[in-house]
């Protein structure tokens, strides 16, 4: 059964795939105008040199053309080059993978490590005033952009710490210029981006997290196992817990894409050299070929995150049967 | 420069508090190693107090390295396939090309012993190369690699090379010859005088390594991103894409091996981050915005310097007449007077904060062919606006606008969303024009439809946007009325037959004396025919950290290759 519903889902995943890229390189194509990536808006080039650039770089011919062509080099593993520089986009991709999943890997591990106790507590001492602190903090977390926080956070711990001669953190890149890349030193560039990201996953989370363990605390079975006598803290993170983390499947299921594209504001504003901030970069220039690899990229893992998230539902809801 | 001793023993205990702090921070934020770096510190202050300092801080020292801080990425490192300032920038350290600027633009001789030979019909150019140039892998550099670089934008044979230097190469070298290893001849087709400040300068590519590919591979060669051998004062090392290039000294450079271990090129995300780290010490060296300025004052270890730049900003008129615009602005009582009620003082001060100067004429004032007083000059002048337009017949309607045979003096300017500076000249434009009753609307587009307008929709009212003048004076591609074509930057179809003659004429020989007067006659028409008035001149502006030194950073030292990278070096030796 759950082979037949996974093949099913892949089938019906080629279909977005195909409709995510295309839109993509519809909505570059139709606002690209005359400009032609890899070239600046620069008078000392000839119209001529101007025009043979777009000829060279397939942009004479109607979108779908082009668009044929890349699936045809897709289907033959091949995603061609960057329109902007020349290298592969696969190595453009390669590059900077590591970077993004060390940062958002590290955020969505600290996001769980505080959203489950700040929702459990939330949870257990609801309408307590520890509960209406934590929820004032969740609601900034969505309510304060994260390029703004990125900001201050470089305002106060990079320049004006250093500026009164106290320790700091820098404030852009995954590693320093010069001699850097060791361990301690990318934890020292990590500090600032992931608070920024992971903040935004506690605050998510951690909301979720407490509905969720009030539906389940309020459930027949939990005043069953306190009926039995049962004690508290076993009902709670037994029976409770384990059940109300379900819908977190789901959540950090979807953020398997956010993993190569969540950190897109985070990444621009530390100058953090990961696939978000290539994207970003690259879809302002009007680079084609890697904004349509990153795109199918990333399309590939929210089809991915869903289905590894409905499968995990599964395994770990008897209730739910795959047909 | 020199300090005495005391002075100097204070500032390296600054520095070592400085770089307590900053470095291994969270290494050393356990009480035992900070007390020992302190000790450890302490004695380097003492020493240094007791005078047993080595070298006075006028004299350079080998070893260290710099951060140069900018916010775009490079593209390519092939200097015939690069377009981008970045990358210009980045390839001027790792390839010397036969020719470079100093600082205001005149030439010097690089990889050539000596400007060229000019023959007397103007036709060829005789270039000797200096002797015993080596590649950083030890070939030597002939004649051959020189050849190999200009064909590749301009011999047929690789027209798969997606060069934007063909059209210009292509259409006037006729061919090169090299007689012997060090010597090259170029044939021109016409005598063109911008020729060498514009073309005598590509990094020069090694034939040994590229000569094997066919045109299509080196589109996409390893060598446009990692290249294996260099000739320049840097080898390359490594590109972390989208963060930093790092570069190696290359001992085996022709002017001797530069005093840095490392000069890194590091990618941040705006200007207001390059300040910042200018601030923070993590980069040494970068480029300051006009509206970050005041954010580095009382910054005492960065020093500034500013400088006239020929980039510039502009609007255009509409000058077709079968454009809605255009029959407005064919007169050019109007577009002068127009002219006149803008304070442009007041936009420099008020958007580039006065790091900016008011044009006075076409030709930017580091050019050798400036003019500074052209025929017209346009001072701030309401009334004389006012009185231009009454005498035009252009009369306030009822509604305070003034109109002439039913046609109403208003249009849409438009400029590109997201340039604040550009934005913010709109608006003044806006209000200055109003006050004399003529109605234009701002209108803001994104870049690439911008670009659009300008080279090929052009349905335009009028727009504003910013170019940057090469060395040359020449500025046919914006004025010459064959760039009206489709694709041209003549988009405002501007065609002046006396402006054409004297462009053309000046380009066609290589007496600078003539040139100059017949640039001068040029500005003096420019000046009377505004059809695309140039607002202002920006200037340009470095931040350096007083621990490097050698940098001379001018108006043609700026984003391209710099002829004194291999002379920079850090007072403290790392």
């Amino acid at each position: 059964m759950l082979a037949k519903y996974v093949a099913r889902r892949i089938l019906a995943s080629i279909v977005v795939v195909l409709g995510v890229t295309l839109i993509t390189l519809i909505l570059m194509d139709r606002t690209r105008g005359a400009y032609v990536p890899g070239i600046d808006f620069n008078p000392s080039l000839r119209p001529e040199d101007v025009a043979r650039l777009r000829a060279d770089l397939g942009l004479d011919r109607p979108f779908y053309v082009w668009y044929l062509s890349w699936i045809w080099g897709v289907l033959h593993g091949d995603f061609g080059h960057s329109m902007i520089d020349g290298s592969t986009v696969t190595s453009h991709i390669l590059d900077r993978l590591p970077n993004t999943l060390e940062l958002t890997v590290t955020a969505i591990l600290i996001g769980m490590v505080f959203a489950i106790p700040v929702g459990v507590i939330g949870a257990l001492r609801r309408g307590s005033k520890t509960d209406h602190a934590l929820t004032v903090v969740s609601v900034a977390g969505f309510a304060v952009p994260q390029f703004w926080m990125g900001l201050m956070l470089i305002l106060i711990f990079s320049v004006t710490l250093e500026q009164h001669g106290l320790p700091w953190l820098p404030s852009s890149g995954a590693f320093s210029p010069f001699n850097g890349g060791d361990i301690l030193d990318r934890l020292q560039h990590l500090i600032l981006p992931a608070t920024v990201l992971s903040f935004f996953y506690v605050s998510t989370w951690s909301r979720f997290i407490r509905s969720s363990m009030l539906e389940v605390l309020s459930q027949d079975y939990i005043r069953t196992a306190r009926a039995k006598g049962m004690s508290e803290r076993r009902v709670v993170y037994l029976h409770g817990l384990r059940n109300a983390l379900i819908p977190l499947i789901t959540l950090v299921g979807l953020e398997l894409p956010g993993l190569v594209s969540g950190g897109l504001v985070v990444e621009v504003v530390f100058g953090w050299p990961g696939i978000g901030k290539l994207a970003f970069e690259r879809a302002i220039q009007y680079d084609y070929s890697t904004v349509m690899g990153v795109t199918f990229f990333a399309a590939l893992l929210v089809i991915a995150g869903n289905l590894i998230a409905d499968v995990l539902y599964g395994v770990l809801d008897p209730r739910i049967r795959f047909g | 420069m020199s300090r005495d001793d005391d002075a100097k023993g204070f500032e390296q205990f600054e520095r070592f508090l400085e770089e307590w702090s900053r470095r291994d921070f969270l290494k050393r934020t356990g009480g035992a190693a900070a007390y020992l770096t302190f000790l450890a510190g302490g004695l380097e202050f003492l020493e240094a107090c007791a005078g047993g300092g080595g070298t006075t801080s006028g004299t350079a020292k080998k070893g260290g390295h710099v951060v140069e801080g900018n916010f775009s990425d490079i593209r390519t490192l092939n200097s015939m396939l690069s377009s981008d300032t970045a990358s210009n920038q980045v390839i001027g350290l790792m390839f010397d090309g036969l020719l470079n600027y100093k600082k205001d633009g005149s030439l010097i001789p690089q990889l050539a012993s000596d400007l060229p030979k000019t023959s007397s019909d103007g036709l060829t150019y005789t270039f000797k190369l200096r002797s015993g140039i080596k590649w950083s892998d030890g070939q030597p550099l002939t004649s051959d690699d020189v050849k190999f670089t200009y064909a590749l934008a301009q011999d047929p044979a690789y027209k798969e090379v997606s060069s934007p230097r063909r059209g210009d190469l292509s259409k006037y070298i006729k061919s090169i010859d090299t007689p012997d290893a060090q010597t090259v001849v170029f044939t021109m087709t016409q005598v063109f005088a911008p020729f060498l400040s514009a073309h005598g300068r590509y990094g020069i590519l090694p034939k040994h390594v590229l000569g094997t590919l066919d045109a299509k591979a080196i589109n996409t060669a390893d060598f446009n991103t990692a290249p294996s051998v260099c000739n320049g004062a840097f080898k390359f090392v490594k590109w972390d894409k989208g963060a930093q290039v790092t570069m190696a000294r290359n001992d085996s450079y022709w002017q001797g091996a530069p005093y840095l271990d490392q000069w890194i090129y590091k990618v941040l995300p705006d200007s207001v981050a390059v300040t910042n780290q200018l601030k923070t010490g993590e980069i040494d060296i970068g480029p300051i915005d006009p509206g970050q300025y005041d954010a580095l004052n009382g910054v005492n270890t960065i020093t500034r310097s500013e400088f006239p730049v020929p980039i510039f900003t502009f609007y255009a008129y509409q000058l077709d007449p079968n454009k809605p615009a255009g029959p407005l602005f064919q007169d050019k009582t109007v577009r002068q007077a127009l002219l006149y009620a803008l304070n442009r003082q007041q936009v420099v001060t008020a958007v580039f904060f006065g790091h900016a100067s008011v044009a006075n004429s076409v030709e930017p004032p580091t050019s050798w062919a400036y003019k500074d007083k052209p025929q017209v000059i346009y001072d701030f002048n309401k009334s004389k606006a006012e009185s231009m337009l009454d005498a035009a017949g252009w009369a306030k309607g009822s509604d305070g606008i003034r109109a002439k045979g039913g046609m109403k003096l208003k249009f849409n300017m438009i400029t590109n969303a997201g340039n604040k500076q550009r934005e913010s000249m709109l608006e003044v434009m806006q209000q200055s024009w109003k006050d004399i009753g003529v109605d234009a609307t701002p209108s803001l587009i994104q870049f690439p439809q911008l670009v659009s307008q300008i080279v090929s929709i052009r349905t335009f009212d009028m727009f504003l946007v910013g170019f940057n003048f090469a060395e040359d004076p020449d500025q046919s591609q914006l004025w010459h009325s064959r760039n009206t074509a489709a694709g041209g930057f003549n988009g405002f179809d501007f065609k002046n037959d006396q402006v054409d003659q004297v462009l053309d004429q000046a380009v066609g020989t290589l007496d600078r004396s003539k040139r100059k007067d017949l640039y001068g006659q040029f500005q003096d028409l420019m000046s009377d025919l505004v059809p695309a008035p140039i607002l202002l001149f920006n200037h340009g502006i470095w931040g350096v950290s007083n621990r490097v030194q050698g940098t001379d950073f001018g108006p043609f030292n700026q984003f391209e290759p710099r002829p004194w990278n291999h002379n920079v070096w850090v007072t403290d030796g790392k």
